[in-house]
């Protein structure tokens, strides 16, 4: 009897070697473990699309099929229907920011204009600038064009500008392809970019002549404090990608990319290669939605919702967690940032969050460096208050559960000190 | 009247997904030999859904925490309803890795030194202020840390320093409340599975486990398609391929297994083999060891699982 060398993927040694690295995480077989239907997740930020009426999307889509089924069902322009560029422009118009439609490109969501974006600027071991932590969807779009990442930590106010300007000293002038930043209720970070901050920002590009990338999914669901203006209302250099998937519904893949003109040409150039063109039944849909006023009343409904569920989760943090954690108030959006201190590691944790019932985003994952294990991400958006309070009282179980471990072992002097935890 | 078996799977383990994998195509394979087939995934309406069914016997395609350390074995025994697999002491012997490695010990079949520290230990007796004696204990680093009850080898890590040792076992703590730390024997990887009972247990060929470069065996290697290489039968001498059969049904019958097991051990330079673990519930998906070892015996997929089924329904009238 011979020995078979047995085989599951023939072509197992033919794939890219920008992607024949990419592993399935432990993390990510967890979550697969999380499947279950009495798990608490604050891991994904799914937005409540429950809220959105159907009716009203039904109507939207069905005026589509009826009144525009010829362009709906139709190949289009690579940049997007004119009409949902205009809306798209009245809708930035609305959070200060002056557009002509020809200054916009309709994305397959805000998620295509990353990878569009890094498609166009960066070659293999171009520097780029992102805050850390940052969207773990970004680093997944940017790593694909293999770029060396750099991140500048946050705090309270945002991405910190003398870290920033300390960097751009050391890459010196186009140092950067691109400063990446969500300055809105940053994924996962929570905080946002303060008034001060987001001019010296644009100062420092202007100074370093890098452009700035301003990722704004959340911008709209601030639950207190007034409206800051977006970078691109203050600089119109800044490249802006916004999205439908927050004050619609991700299921659309809507998004939009605004950029001086010469920018968005070449963008729109990577885009036709990419897929021609984005859905016209989408787009369309999309336009029936936003006509009249309903969708102002649902989105103050997200609104309230979100910031309910907020409070929930704050709460309950404040009442369960112990005084070893800290985390952000976001004032808005999806996510609280949990920092414990140094020597904790939130990925090894979430396999006993999972045993108690609970999930959620470790750290690291929004690192490109290893950097954040003693940290996770909370996203509040999907589930209940009711839901929220339990989940965060097993996960202070938890924590509490491993922290006793953790002072048996510094107890004992065998845990090595680290640096000081990722902020 | 054709038999109804219902094939359990899924539950609330981290093995969940594979689980749900391995019950899927059980049921294929028993529905295709002829079989009226339930397939449950396993929540709490399970025992009123047993009951009002009434199976001939349960296919146990459950993987890890409660699945294969004699929770769902002692309930069925309770419900009447025969199983598949090891009964209830063999499960809860196997299921924890230290336990099996002291039975092993006792009965002179080579296992690597290790040590065990539980959270117990560590919170209430201040066991972490003797790492220092593990090395020794163990015969020097490399070692591996895991925890002493999990499968598909979540937890599972390397350990080259003492430095590394702490965070190893507060990560495996994590998974268990137990973890042990083993030397580390550097050779060929193999998984034997083995079929039946007592002295006529089959034992099928050993498959060979040849993990990506410089990386462990661990949940994702096992879990993700043409990451890690295998060999059936495994490359490995007649002498040395007899001695890990011997050695497999050795463990087999030590741990009081019946239908199938898997014993996973590693064979050093010399042509040792080790003992690491048996498993009594082994994955049954497209890339589990058990299949790759019945396509190397000529044996097919549908054979083993109608054996192991076979086995079940013939301790109808016994009781169990």
């Amino acid at each position: 009897m011979g020995t078979a060398r047995i085989v599951f993927d023939r072509w197992g040694d033919r794939y890219a070697d920008c992607i024949a690295g990419v592993r399935s995480s432990a993390v990510r077989d967890l979550f697969a473990a999380a499947s279950r239907p009495d798990m608490i997740s604050f891991s994904g930020g799914m937005p409540a699309v429950d809220l959105v009426p159907s009716e009203a999307v039904a109507a939207a889509a069905r005026n589509a099929v009826i009144h525009e089924g010829s362009a709906a069902l139709q190949y289009g322009g690579s940049d997007g229907r004119v009409q949902i560029r205009t809306l798209v422009a009245e809708l930035m118009a609305e959070i200060g920011v002056r557009l002509k439609p020809s200054d916009l490109l309709i994305t397959a969501g805000a998620q295509q204009g990353l990878d569009l974006l890094a498609k166009t600027f960066l070659n293999p071991g171009d520097v780029i600038i992102t805050e850390g932590p940052t969207y773990v969807g970004a680093l997944q779009a940017f790593s694909a064009y293999q770029p060396d990442v750099h991140c500048i930590m946050m705090d309270d106010d945002g991405m910190r500008m003398d870290l920033l300007e300390a960097e751009l000293k050391a890459l010196g002038p186009r140092g950067a392809k691109f400063i990446y930043t969500i300055p809105n209720f940053q994924n996962p970070g929570g905080v946002t970019m303060s008034p001060e901050r987001r001019r010296r920002l644009l100062e420092l590009a202007r100074e370093y002549d890098i452009p700035v990338v301003e990722d704004d999914p959340y911008g709209r669901l601030r639950f207190d404090g007034g409206h800051m203006k977006p970078l691109r209302s203050l600089d119109e250099e800044v490249i802006y990608l916004g999205t439908f998937s927050k004050i619609f519904a991700p299921g659309l893949r809507l998004g939009w990319i605004a950029a001086p003109t010469p920018i968005l040409a070449k963008v729109l150039l990577v885009k036709q290669a990419a897929d021609l063109c984005g859905s016209n039944f989408a787009q369309v849909t999309a336009e029936y939605y936003f006509q009249g006023t309903g969708w102002r009343r649902t989105l103050a409904e997200l609104i309230r919702t979100y910031a309910e569920r907020r409070d929930a989760m704050l709460a309950a943090l404040d009442e369960h967690f112990p005084p070893e954690a800290r985390w952000s108030r976001p004032d808005g959006g999806f996510f609280v940032w949990v920092e414990f201190p140094a020597y904790v590691d939130c990925s090894s944790m979430l396999a006993e969050a999972v045993e108690y019932g609970v999930t959620y985003a470790p750290g690291d994952g929004f690192f490109p460096d290893g950097r954040g294990k003693n940290c996770m991400r909370l996203a509040f958006c999907y589930a209940s208050p009711e839901a929220i309070a339990e989940g965060v009282r097993r996960l202070s179980e938890v924590v509490e559960d491993r922290l006793e471990l953790y002072r048996a072992f510094m107890a004992a002097g065998v845990l090595p000190n680290r640096e000081e935890g990722a902020a | 009247m054709r038999e109804k078996i219902a094939v359990l799977m899924g539950g609330r383990s981290l093995e969940r997904e594979v689980s749900l994998a391995s019950g899927r195509r059980v049921g294929d394979a028993l529905t295709a030999a002829g079989y009226y087939v339930l397939s449950l995934d396993v929540t709490e309406d399970l025992v009123s859904t047993l009951r009002s069914e009434r199976p001939d016997a349960a296919y146990i395609a459950l993987h890890g925490k409660y699945g294969e350390d004699g929770t769902i074995q002692e309930l069925l025994e309770f419900l009447s309803i025969p199983y598949t697999g090891p009964g209830v002491v063999s499960c809860a012997l196997s299921w924890d890795k230290s336990v099996t490695k002291h039975l092993l010990a006792e009965k002179d079949i080579p296992t690597p030194a290790w040590v065990t520290l539980t959270a117990a230990s560590v919170k209430e007796m201040g066991a972490a202020t003797a790492l220092d004696l593990v090395s020794d204990e163990v015969g020097g680093f490399p070692v591996a840390v895991k925890p002493g009850r999990q499968g598909s080898a979540l937890g599972l890590a390397r350990v080259d320093s003492q430095e590394a040792l702490a965070d190893a076992l507060l990560s495996a703590l994590s998974y268990d409340t137990s973890a042990l730390v083993e030397r580390w024997v550097e050779g060929i990887e193999l998984a034997v599975s083995v079929l039946g009972e007592g002295e006529d247990a089959e034992v099928l060929p050993a498959v060979e486990i040849v993990p990506p470069q410089s990386a462990l065996y661990d949940f994702s290697a096992r879990t993700t398609p043409g990451d890690t290489d295998f060999f059936a039968p495994a490359r490995i001498t007649p002498e040395a391929a007899k001695e890990v059969a011997r050695i497999a049904r050795e463990v087999h019958n030590a741990l009081g297994c019946r239908d199938v097991s898997r014993v996973d051990m590693v064979l050093d330079a010399t042509g040792r083999p080790y003992v690491l673990e048996c498993n009594t519930s082994p994955g049954m998906t497209e890339t589990s060891l058990l299949p790759m070892a019945a396509e190397a015996a000529d044996m097919t997929f549908q054979d083993v699982v109608s054996r192991i089924i076979k086995a079940a329904l013939s301790r109808r009238q016994s009781g169990t």
